[in-house]
């Protein structure tokens, strides 16, 4: 009975995987691809059923920047997603320990409604907020820059953040707090020298939500660009004309997410350990 | 080092329309310079509520907190110089043992050097010498207590030490031996200390004075002698002593009290015209089993006998909605035999509307 379960998990562990994998694969192999290759029936195995060739990745990197521009893009993106993201967690962790330990009170607004008031940025529908974001970025002159862009992806991330950091220090036993003020630090140093230390699970978390959200955005990067600031999501898309060079995309779509998985590998382990609870208890 | 005077002091967390609802009534209440305090009372009764006041973590709704004749109810932690350690152990995890023993001189912007002596002199002191390289959060519960309580004792300045029931998660055999330690540095310090706890076993074996709470209010300050041998209202009897004192209905008759029928002796005051009802008080140490029926025995039958080893509890019951237990050394009569309870005339209090009236 317990092995049938654990064939059971294993088997569904195994099905997920594959449905994960399989368009990593596809987009692998695809890009070895050349133009035959693909438009002449589905192939699987290279060198038997097609000739592998590097023709796509050299459009992209080849001498002299290959005859596609993906790094202007890839740079850019890293640029305001890195800017936007470190920003908004400043800020949204400043606003977060506040939120969570402080009480704020204007009539009938109180903590909680404030916290909502964050969140309720991204409840909205991205649609809504492009019109509004377009004409105020063209009064100050700041659309297709990669300024505005940055300014934008603030707005967008910075709730996620401060929703994020809330939760967690939330959790952070207030005794800590307490303890450091007896000790001798006011609020700024208690925030400073004691929680701040302490809170690297939930930067990190924060942190990898921000830089998820704002590398994968197309909505605003394309709708506040035209061709001077182009960021990679946008640039990809380009791509596409009347005939769909799959081999280029499939490439060019394995470098924008491969920034992603490697940032997933490198703070994996910070998720699981170093739990603050260890402060109380 | 400091005294510390309460004048007024009261606290409502809440109020319902326009009135305080006291979580602690106002009161006044003074903790002499190098004196060690116990609060005792149920968990609720305001324990914690006066304990953060005095830190400063929370600013009273009335009254005022003076130590050495400083007003400073205005002022934040930082400007009292108390130390405080909390009922669950807080370390700082992201430091070492080291580093949470030397932060409240770091924060103090001290020297280097003096820093080193002090925490040495504290690591020392605690036996945590052997940890102090040790990431703080790598320890048991007890030494992470151990550290906390650290933290207080590096400021040799410190007014006093607040304790908010801090052996609460130590395991009882290091409970014991905590508790002497803290003995020994308040003794040898002169630290006055405040220890909140609600086990009266703890605040009688380690405070000189033992405030009584209950529901927001002072009940009773005295040594641990004069809460087990006056107690000033019935809750103090309840909640010192274990057994807990023995209550009986008394019944005022001429010039004696008599408790089903049998004479137990007069109150002195004289404010009992008119009163013909009594609460009688008589602690299970105070009665002793006589061999056979007297003139001042009561009968009683056993229902219960708990042995403890040194000594047994013995319930015995007097009338139908009457008990008493008794604290009884040798020839401990079995279950369902008759007994002849004789209590100690002496010892006998009588209480008229919750108050003792000897």
């Amino acid at each position: 009975m317990r092995n049938l379960l654990r064939l059971i998990k294993f088997a569904a562990i195994l099905i997920w995987s594959a449905f994960v994998v399989a368009p990593f694969l596809w987009a692998l192999t695809t890009s070895f691809k050349t133009a035959n290759g693909v438009t002449s029936g589905a192939t699987y195995i290279p060198f038997v059923d097609y000739q592998p060739s590097l023709g796509a990745w050299k459009g992209l990197f080849g001498s002299g920047g290959g005859s596609i521009d993906i790094m202007g893009p890839f740079v850019n993106s890293a640029v305001v997603t890195l800017s936007a993201s470190l920003i908004s967690l400043i800020l949204g962790t400043l606003a977060a320990y506040g939120l969570s330990r402080f009480t704020y009170k204007a009539g009938p607004v109180g903590n909680a409604d404030l916290t909502f008031f964050f969140i309720s940025q991204r409840i909205m529908p991205p649609v809504v907020l492009a019109i509004p974001f377009f004409l105020m970025l063209g009064l100050f002159g700041l659309l297709d820059t990669i300024f505005g862009l940055v300014i934008v992806y603030i707005a967008l991330l910075m709730p996620i953040a401060v929703w994020v950091m809330v939760d967690f220090f939330n959790q952070v036993p207030r005794e800590l707090d307490e303890t450091a003020m007896i000790d001798g630090c006011n609020p700024v140093e208690t925030f400073w020298r004691v929680i701040l230390p302490n809170s690297k699970p939930g930067l990190v978390v924060a942190g990898i939500f921000c830089v998820v959200f704002g590398w994968n955005d197309f909505f605003f990067a394309f709708t506040l660009t035209f061709t001077k600031t182009q960021l990679l999501p946008v640039a990809i898309v380009s791509l596409n004309s009347s005939v769909t060079p799959w081999w280029s995309l499939s490439a060019s779509a394995l470098i924008s997410v491969a920034p992603l998985i490697l940032v997933a590998f490198l703070v994996e382990r910070y998720l699981d350990k170093g739990n603050i609870a260890g402060g109380g208890k | 080092m400091a005294k510390i005077e309460l004048r007024g002091l009261g606290h409502a967390y809440t109020f319902v329309g326009g009135e305080a609802q006291f979580a602690l009534h106002p009161l006044d209440l003074t903790w002499e310079d190098g004196g060690t305090y116990a609060l005792l009372g149920p968990s609720g009764c305001g324990k914690s509520t006066m304990l953060n006041i005095v830190s400063g973590l929370l600013e009273p709704s009335l009254g005022q907190v003076l130590i050495n004749g400083r007003d400073v109810t205005a002022l934040g932690p930082i400007k009292r110089n108390i130390a405080q350690v909390f009922q669950f152990p807080v370390v700082y995890p992201a430091k070492t043992v080291y580093g949470n023993l030397a932060f409240p001189l770091v924060c103090r912007q001290k020297s280097k050097g003096e820093i080193d002596r002090r925490v040495n002199e504290v690591a020392e002191l605690l036996n945590l010498d052997k940890f102090l390289q040790k990431p703080a959060r790598s320890l048991t519960p007890d030494l992470k207590q151990l550290i906390s309580l650290g933290r207080g004792l590096v400021r040799d300045d410190v007014a006093v030490i607040l304790m908010d029931e801090p052996l609460t998660v130590i395991d009882p055999q290091l409970k014991f031996s905590l508790r002497r330690k803290l003995r020994d540095i308040s003794a040898r310090h002169g630290h006055t200390l405040v220890y909140v706890t609600h086990d009266q076993n703890e605040a009688m074996t380690l405070a000189e004075q033992v405030v009584v709470m209950d529901s927001g209010r002072v009940v009773q300050m005295g040594t641990p002698q004069e809460l087990f041998e006056n107690p000033v209202h019935p809750h103090v009897g309840y909640f010192i002593g274990t057994p807990s004192m023995n209550f009986l209905p008394g019944r005022l008759h001429g010039n004696d009290v008599e408790v089903l029928g049998h004479k137990v002796g007069l109150p002195t005051t004289s404010e009992l015209s008119g009163v013909s009802e009594i609460l009688v008080g008589i602690r299970p140490e105070f009665i002793s089993l006589a061999p056979r029926a007297g003139k001042k025995t009561i009968p009683g039958l056993v229902v219960d006998v708990q042995d403890m080893g040194g000594f047994a509890i013995l319930s015995a019951k007097l009338s139908e909605d009457c008990e008493l237990k008794v604290r009884a050394r040798d020839h401990v009569p079995p279950v369902g035999e008759q007994c002849h309870l004789d209590l100690q005339s002496d010892r006998v209090r009588f209480y008229l509307d919750n108050r003792l009236v000897n």
